[in-house]
């Protein structure tokens, strides 16, 4: 399970489509199974199931007819597994897509790519739509498939739900993957957010490990935490008193402007060119 | 109320004032042309004569009864314009009534102290004074034509009744389905069929060769314009059709009014149809899918084809008799458009008629090579191309189905115009002119294989292109006799290459066909090779 991550714009959908051989990639080099997507597209995409980002359906079509065509295609869906995701996804196959709302376009396509089980899973930014009860049947879907051996690369530009699901991550800015590895490996990445009004000296709090960019804003004090150093800091925040605190992961933006906002204008000029 | 009718009038003043005004100044227009073109009661009596003898001018037109101006225009007209009046209505009442509700602006209005129904009443009353307007127009564009004044009078009311009618149909129909979609659709096809059955019901009818009047057959007395016509307005002048239109019109919206007093916001009296929940077996590949999303546009070309070949072949046999009478600028034009050697009048007519049918088969199969674009436009190719489907493959699919409606809106065309021959007695005319439908096929193609080729090439253009070069063609092919172009862009257009039936010379007509469909293949084998080697989407 490989969690894709980038803002808007970064050239995620761009990539997949690329892995799909639906774009030709005009430098680097792109294998699926071993092989070339441009080339052998129709071999590679019978193990392949893919949910694109924009999911536009066929008006006049019901979405059981939808999610047919396109399972069989693949060489047909196992009608328990198309029932059971039917159910769970409480998504009503009789309606015409042109009646569904976005969430309900989204569930077409996931049925239809999880109806069929597949070698690689493709989905592009797949919980865009979706309600939180959806988005866990939607985890427990790609959970399944994995544990039936299955590969998932999953863009998104949602750090929290890169975090519940992927093993390893990629980061890609402007074109660019810009950092690659476990999530272990980037914890550095995900740092808690805290923003608290407490009377503990500015300078003991800085003076922890992990802790960084600490800053007055008013008579709050802000900073980030690494997620492995945040016992230190809640113990003296808990010795020194409390009256307000607000602690949020930081949003993927806010991660790439601190962490690449220095090589943005090198990237966006190198993509320019 | 008086709010909710001003409100409604200012959202409706241009699309209103257009539908009435387009109906006055046609109907102005029409009565005048007929009083110039047939001026005197000899030439009126000649061609309801000619009309009473073809059963197809009378589904076509309607119903004659007598030689008189206002007769004459009655007949020529009243059955076109009651549609017009009767989709301009039904639109109407749905986009006031089903569409208003599922945008929601339905909602804000019954949010306000007005009782559940005080929105469609608001309608119905401006419906009302809509079809007032009219029917006070028509009786001054008939008069200014030249007809007398009593006749004006009746064909003005049936015209504003027929309206009043399909106004109380369209209400009814926007409480009858979920969606204004459905709501037009229920209410456009209430009104060609209305249309239909007068059609069948005048073309079933016992002529009276001395009246030069037509007794019409049951059918006829189905259908509200049928009733608007049976006032046989200009002689007769009855009223009783009249009262049987006031009548449906107060029981249609009646209805409509107790339906709306008693249903839920967002209900419908028909629950909303569902679909399939498991698609049928043939939909399983880009083939199929092309089907699927192709064959209500293509048995709608179908039936517009078959309805084409009834009347070419009908219309051949009259414009045989009335040949000797024809001047000869209009002789020139069909010789021109013929394209061939024919001497006798029939071959002629069906050899430029022909032209235009296969224009029109050119057109459904343009219509569906196109769709492939618009599936990668809209982003859906890319859901099909995800899947094991090569690119060729999934073009190739558009290019078949689009060979297979030119085939079928051709022979759909060829079967009606041979029957149509067939029941006049002349079965020689009838195969001929099957031949010389279907070896349009070739030249139809072309067109095909010229859009698969524009999506592999330029796909951003492709759309505009095929049309604007299908356009052009169909320009030169049917004018350039007359505008005296040079050879070599006579040439260029494909429809020009089509050998008329019987063939003059085997070979150089097997020559010209077997040439333009190996054009056509060539076209969309080299589409399906760009498309294979370019981005998707593009």
């Amino acid at each position: 399970m490989h969690g894709f991550l980038g803002p808007n714009g970064a050239g995620k959908s761009t990539t997949l489509r690329v892995l799909l051989g639906l774009l030709r990639s005009n430098g680097g080099s792109a294998t699926v199974f071993g092989r070339d997507p441009w080339a052998d597209a129709v071999d590679i995409h019978r193990d392949l199931a893919y949910v694109p980002g924009d999911v536009s359906l066929w008006p006049n079509l019901t979405g059981g007819e939808t999610i047919d065509l396109l399972t069989r295609m693949r060489g047909g869906a196992e009608p328990a597994r198309r029932d059971r995701l039917l159910r769970e996804f409480e998504l009503d196959p009789k309606r015409k897509a042109r009646g569904y709302s976005k969430g309900n376009r989204q569930k077409v396509a996931l049925v239809a790519a999880f109806a069929r089980p597949a070698k690689l899973y493709i989905l592009d930014e797949p919980t865009s739509g979706l309600d939180p009860v959806m988005e866990s049947v939607f985890r427990a879907e790609v959970q399944r498939a994995q544990e039936d051996g299955a590969t998932v690369l999953l863009s998104s530009h949602i750090l929290s739900e890169v975090e519940q699901l992927c093993q390893r991550v990629t980061i890609i800015r402007a074109g660019r993957a810009v950092e690659t590895g476990t999530l272990a490996e980037m914890r550095h990445l995900t740092r808690t957010s805290f923003r608290v009004a407490t009377v503990a000296p500015s300078a003991q709090l800085a003076a922890l490990p992990g802790v960084h960019d600490l800053h007055a804003e008013g008579d709050h004090l802000a900073f980030d935490v690494d997620t492995d150093a945040l016992q230190p800091v809640l113990s003296a925040l808990a010795a020194a008193g409390v009256s307000s605190l607000t602690a949020a992961p930081p949003s993927l933006e806010e991660l790439f402007l601190r962490h690449y906002g220095d090589e943005l204008p090198v990237l966006e000029e190198a993509s320019a060119r | 109320m008086i709010r909710l009718i001003l409100l409604q009038a200012r959202r409706d003043r241009i699309f209103l004032t257009v539908w009435v005004l387009g109906i006055t100044l046609l109907l102005f227009v029409s009565t005048a042309a007929v009083a110039t073109e047939y001026g005197s009661d000899e030439e009126r009596s000649q061609i309801l004569g000619l009309a009473l003898t073809t059963p197809a001018l009378l589904a076509l037109r309607g119903v004659p009864n007598g030689a008189g101006l206002g007769s004459a225009v009655f007949f020529q007209t009243f059955a076109s314009y009651a549609v017009g009046v009767g989709l301009m209505n039904t639109f109407f009442a749905t986009r006031h009534g089903r569409a208003d509700e599922e945008r929601g602006r339905r909602e804000l209005v019954a949010a306000t102290p007005t009782t559940r129904s005080a929105s469609l009443v608001a309608t119905l009353l401006l419906g009302l004074i809509a079809n007032i307007v009219l029917g006070i127009l028509a009786f001054l564009g008939f008069v200014a034509g030249g007809t007398d004044a009593q006749g004006a009078v009746v064909a003005a009311l049936a015209l504003a009744l027929i309206g009043l009618t399909f106004l109380g149909v369209g209400a009814l129909a926007g409480e009858l389905v979920a969606t204004s979609r459905a709501a037009n659709g229920v209410g456009a096809v209430a009104v060609l069929g209305a249309y239909a059955l007068r059609a069948i019901g005048d073309a079933l009818g016992t002529p009276d060769f001395d009246a030069l009047r037509l007794e019409t057959a049951w059918p006829s007395w189905l259908s509200p314009i049928g009733w608007g016509e049976q006032t046989l307005a200009f002689t007769e002048n009855r009223l009783g059709p009249l009262v049987l239109l006031l009548a449906l019109a107060l029981v249609a919206g009646g209805g409509a009014l107790a339906v709306r007093s008693r249903r839920d916001l967002g209900a419908s009296l028909l629950p909303e149809r569902s679909g399939r929940a498991v698609a049928r077996a043939g939909l399983r590949s880009p083939g199929g899918l092309a089907w699927r999303l192709h064959w209500p546009s293509l048995l709608g070309w179908a039936i517009g084809a078959a309805l084409l070949g009834l009347v070419v072949g009908s219309l051949a046999t009259v414009v045989a008799n009335a040949s000797e009478n024809f001047p000869e600028s209009i002789q020139v034009v069909l010789r021109s458009l013929a394209h061939g050697g024919r001497s006798d009048i029939i071959g002629v007519f069906v050899a430029a008629i022909a032209v235009l049918i296969g224009l029109m088969a050119a057109a459904a199969g343009i219509q569906a090579v196109l769709r492939a674009r618009e599936e990668e436009a809209d982003g859906r190719a890319e859901q099909v191309l995800g899947g094991p489907v090569s690119r060729p493959r999934w073009l190739l699919a558009s290019v078949g189905i689009a060979t297979v409606s030119v085939l079928v809106v051709l022979l759909a065309t060829a079967v009606a115009t041979f029957a149509s021959f067939a029941s006049a007695g002349d079965l020689d005319s009838g195969w001929r002119s099957v031949g010389q439908i279907l070896v349009q096929a070739p030249a139809a193609l072309v067109f095909v294989g010229i859009g698969a080729l524009l999506i592999g090439a330029l796909p951003r253009l492709s759309v505009g292109l095929t049309w604007g070069l299908f356009a052009l063609a169909a320009v030169i092919g049917l004018l350039g006799g007359l505008l005296r172009l040079p050879d070599w862009v006579l040439d260029a257009s494909p429809i020009t290459s089509v050998p008329a039936v019987p063939f003059d010379s085997v070979g150089d007509a097997v020559l010209a066909l077997g040439i333009a469909a190996a054009v056509a293949i060539v076209l969309a084998l080299a589409g399906a090779a760009l498309f294979h080697r370019r981005n998707v989407p593009a």
